[in-house]
């Protein structure tokens, strides 16, 4: 377990959808599987989380169902819709092309100007 | 953010709010669950996993406000609560609420009501389609002067469609007609209309059709469209009218239409009942008339009213050079939109009207303001607590401006209510003043405007206070006690608002003033006339009929038959008198026409208006003769040689001569035509043989223009009017009078439109639009007044309320009554003052502005006096009412009060 890293802001929506991509979860599983994925590294503030879910799902690039969780109890399942897909290749897109400006110009030597 | 999930989801939330609350608190439960199992599988107890589960997620209580706010329907969860609260603080302080009510009902359902009166009647008052764009062709005189407007024949007509500024042309001509077959004998009045009326106008018929082009086949089909009114007067509003037979002068007519209520076609020479094709005329009339088509015009799109007018200026004049005895010797053509003459008889005083309901909405506004800082005077402590425990100076605007806009909008719904009734009320006073195509109804664009205006009036009388009290001075008020001794910061605005209520209120009561006083002079003008009892009444011949019309078409048997009716009415008992005079009723009388001058003096074209009246005319109508004599009767069966003048007349011409016996000529009056029927030298030289005092012949308003007088024989129409004056009520005796002409023949009708000379000055358009004037500004003013009162009241009773302990100190201190009671009054009594310095100011500013809008509307320095007078001594007693409850405070008690 490296240093724990604080979320930009934006990012927490990007990380549910790709959560959610990968098969429908309910809200705790999404949390726990970023926080897995990132290898524990992230610290995931559990009050704004909710709003972040609240806010995919009203502009519908995520879609809620209830079903039941693993230890039989009533969940609501989160499941990427078309759109959310859509939005989810758009935002990793920007995020890559922005990580890899904003590192070639942090790697940048002093003789390469 | 995307649009169309969004509002999905604002819908759910809102419509399914209780559920999706549920879900929610589920969902959060849930996740709360989860976590602390696997707290406690991590090693934690259950207790302080629990805990720290709880911690994380933040309170239990608010998931769903959480939920709410990530949505963005928060924003909307806070203005509703913003309308509750103002709510309950309306019905909390029912004084004030019913105040500012009320304030902004008047003011909003006055300014609405003007507002659809100017829609109906300047806007949108002609149903027809493009009716911007059709026009009256007018002759004028060089100088620009109106003269009238022209018939033509229908080869002139034809000429005239070719024109190329010409869109479409309307053909229409109006005339009497009788309904036979039924019981009785009624008379209608028929109008004829080219076949091309159903495109041109563009009004769809309510039941059935409109007169089609098809209508024109073998010489004009018989058939024949209903206006509304004759609809609902003769068929009681049969909707089974259509395809049954209409007997018009004997023959049938299919109804093959009902108009619409709105279509009042031709309000400028009389709404008619019903409407057949033209093309019938040259059949249905013997002998025909020829100049048979008076033209509406409307013009292509694109082409200029200058334009028009030069092109047909040049059509027109090629028939005046064919027909010379048709027009004048120079004149011009002048395209006029058909809005135009209600323009410029209601336009000024509609904008007057408008101008003076926004100064009474601004009135209202005002004291709405005044009410919202006086009483915002008292809730500073409220302010405060919600300031000190983190509401942002935004947030109490807020709160304060939706307060005032749940006032505004009670305000407009209440006078929405009202307005549609104010609006009907000028029409009612003025009938002869609108068009009677303008229907007021609530439309679109009126409950737009008044909903703006709510919205308006909201933000602005509330945003003056909203901005003063957010800014509570936090230490000082939750110290409680001192605000009570010392002035309030607000005063000033306060200050400010009463002395500008007070200004507005002196222009309106001033202006109210100028235009009652107008129309108590004009009720006082001497009218030369005494129209009480006098009926005037009307016979048309039946010329259309060849056997009547055989003995009535000559000279001598017309002159009989109309004498013979003339005594046959006389005998009557209970009438004292009658008189033939044709188009001679004041106060608009005779006939404009050309006067030449035996040795006269100028060049200049002469114009005076000629009356044909029978010599019992003048004691008819009471009309004092000045000097000579009245022709006999031997000398009105002539006709010719004779002439009475008026005193405006002789003055004009015989300034220092005597008029008697002088000589004139009448160069137009040759009977022209086999309807018209002339005397042997009626356009010959005639002696003036006297001289009567001036009757208004020119409207009420106005000073009568120069008369000449002479025989009704000398120039018939086929048509007779008759001045009957009686004992007592006059249109008691039409039926006696009805008998009385058809004792002398049994088929003749008495018109339709008999009337009584002092009831139609009263509904006389000059007489009634004055009347119109004083009513709404006595009204208008009197709301004004009403409300500065009211707010002069308030503050003054608010800062009674806010001052008591300063009171008990002073008393306590030794100050008289008298004192206390000057203490509590001068809170408005400055601005009172600086208000009435500032409202004379501006009325002397624009009193000619007004004089000129209001034709000639006396402003005296009297009404302003007096205006001022009732201003002072009633706000005096609106300040000393409630300053004498301070000064009957004990003392001991007004510092005990809390």
């Amino acid at each position: 377990m490296g240093k724990r890293i604080d979320l930009p802001q934006g990012a927490l929506e990007i990380l549910i959808l790709k959560a959610v991509s990968l098969g429908p979860l309910h809200g705790y599983g999404i949390l726990l599987r970023i926080q897995q994925i990132s290898g524990e590294r992230l610290e995931i503030l559990q009050g704004s989380f909710y709003t972040a879910i609240y806010r995919l799902e009203r502009n519908g690039w995520i879609e809620g169902e209830w079903g039941e969780s693993e230890n039989n109890r009533r969940a609501k399942f989160y499941r990427l819709t078309v759109s959310g897909k859509r939005q989810l290749k758009e935002e990793t897109m920007k995020w890559s092309d922005m990580a890899n400006v904003v590192a070639g110009i942090l790697q940048a030597k002093a003789e390469e100007l | 953010m995307s649009f169309l999930p969004t509002l999905r989801c604002w819908w759910r939330a809102v419509a399914k709010r209780s559920r999706i609350d549920r879900e929610v608190a589920e969902e959060f439960q849930f996740h709360l669950d989860a976590y602390a199992d696997d707290l406690v599988s991590q090693g934690m107890t259950p207790a302080e996993a629990q805990r720290k589960a709880r911690i994380d997620l933040g309170p239990m209580d608010t998931p769903s406000e959480k939920y709410r706010e990530a949505i963005g329907l928060r924003v909307f969860d806070e203005l509703g609560a913003d309308i509750r609260y103002g709510l309950r603080s309306l019905f909390k302080n029912p004084g004030y609420t019913i105040v500012a009510v009320l304030s902004l009902a008047l003011g909003i359902g006055a300014t609405t009501a003007m507002f659809s009166l100017i829609y109906a009647v300047l806007i949108h008052p002609f149903p027809y389609a493009d009716s911007d764009r059709i026009m009256n062709p007018g002759i004028l005189t060089i100088e620009g002067r109106p003269q009238r407007w022209f018939a033509t024949f229908k080869s002139q007509f034809e000429a005239l469609e070719k024109a190329k500024s010409i869109e479409s042309l309307l053909g229409f001509r109006n005339g009497n007609a009788e309904l036979t077959g039924g019981g009785l004998p009624e008379d209608v009045d028929v109008m004829y209309l080219t076949e091309n009326a159903d495109t041109f106008l563009g009004v769809p018929a309510l039941l059935g059709r409109g007169i089609q082009p098809s209508d024109a086949k073998d010489g004009g089909q018989h058939v024949v469209v209903l206006n509304y009114r004759f609809w609902q007067r003769h068929f009681q509003g049969d909707r089974a009218v259509i395809g049954r037979t209409l007997q018009i002068n004997d023959e049938n007519y299919a109804i093959i239409g009902v108009m619409p209520r709105s279509f009042a076609f031709n309000d400028t020479i009389g709404v008619s009942d019903v409407y057949l094709p033209i093309s019938l005329q040259h059949d249905s009339i013997n002998p025909p008339i020829r100049a048979s088509y008076i033209p509406w015009i409307k013009v292509k799109a694109n082409v200029s009213l200058a334009a028009a007018d030069a092109e047909l200026d040049a059509i027109v004049h090629q028939f005046a050079k064919e027909n010379p005895e048709h027009f004048t010797k120079k004149f011009r053509l002048q395209l006029e939109p058909i809005i135009v003459p209600y323009q410029q008889n209601t336009g000024h005083t509609l904008t007057l009207l408008l101008a003076s309901v926004l100064l009474l909405l601004a009135i209202g506004c005002a004291n709405c303001s005044i009410l919202l800082l006086a009483r915002g005077e008292a809730r500073q402590h409220e302010f405060a607590v919600r300031s000190a425990i983190g509401a942002s100076r935004w947030r109490i605007i807020r709160q304060l401006l939706v307060e005032a806009l749940v006032t505004s909008f009670s305000g407009a719904v209440l006078g929405l209510a009202v307005s549609r009734w104010l609006a009907m009320l000028p029409m009612q006073l003025s009938p002869s003043s609108f068009p009677p195509e303008s229907v007021i109804r609530i439309n679109i664009p009126i409950l737009a405007f008044s909903i703006g205006l709510a919205f308006l009036c909201g933000i602005v009388f509330g945003l003056f206070p909203a901005l003063r009290l957010s800014r509570p001075d936090l230490a000082r008020t939750m110290q409680g006690s001192l605000r009570r001794i010392a002035p309030g910061a607000g005063k000033r605005k306060l200050n400010l608002l009463i002395a500008g209520q007070i200004a507005l209120t002196l222009l309106l009561l001033t202006t109210a003033g100028a235009v009652i006083g107008d129309f108590l002079g004009l009720m006082k003008v001497s009218l030369g006339y005494d129209p009480q009892n006098v009926m005037q009444a009307g016979i048309m011949m039946h010329w259309n009929n060849p056997k009547d019309w055989r003995s009535i078409q000559p000279r001598e048997g017309r002159i009989a038959y109309i004498e013979q009716i003339r005594q046959k009415i006389a005998a009557v008992p209970g009438i004292t008198s009658v008189a033939v005079a044709t188009e001679s009723t004041p106060p608009y009388s005779g006939i404009a026409s050309g006067v030449e001058i035996a040795r006269g003096a100028r060049n200049a074209e002469q114009e005076a208006r000629v009356h044909f009246v029978s010599p019992e005319f003048f004691a008819t109508l009471h009309i004092h003769l000045l000097q000579g004599r009245i022709w006999t009767p031997d000398e009105n069966i002539r006709g010719d040689f004779v002439a009475i003048v008026n005193e405006s007349l002789a003055r004009q011409y015989w300034a220092h001569q005597d008029p008697i016996a002088q000589q004139l000529r009448l160069p137009t009056l040759k009977a022209s035509g086999p309807v018209m029927i002339g005397s042997t030298a009626s356009d010959g030289w005639r002696q003036v043989l006297g001289v009567i005092a001036d009757v208004r012949n020119d409207g009420v308003g106005n000073p009568a223009v120069p008369e000449v007088y002479v025989p009704y024989t000398t120039y018939m129409y086929p048509f007779a009017q008759f001045e009957i004056r009686t004992e007592g009520e006059s249109l008691a005796y039409l039926h006696a009078v009805r008998a009385a002409v058809q004792s002398v023949a049994p088929d003749q009708q008495v018109s339709n439109g008999a009337y009584d000379l002092e009831e139609a000055l009263r509904s006389d358009a000059q007489w009634s639009r004055q009347r119109l004037f004083s009513v709404l500004f006595g009204f208008l003013s009197t709301l004004a007044l009403m409300l500065s009162l009211a707010g002069l009241f308030s503050v003054v009773s608010y800062s009674v309320v806010q001052k008591t302990a300063e009171f008990g100190i002073r008393m306590a201190l030794g100050a008289s009554r008298s004192h206390i009671l000057w203490v509590a009054a001068s809170v408005a009594a400055r601005s009172v003052l600086v208000g009435i310095a500032a409202g004379l100011a501006i009325d002397l500013l624009i009193q000619r502005l007004l004089a000129r809008w209001m034709n000639n509307a006396d402003f005296s320095s009297n009404s302003l006096t007096l205006a001022t007078l009732l201003l002072v001594a009633c706000s005096v007693v609106a300040c000393l009412f409630p300053a004498r409850r301070a000064a009957s405070i004990h003392p001991v008690e007004a510092l005990r009060y809390e």
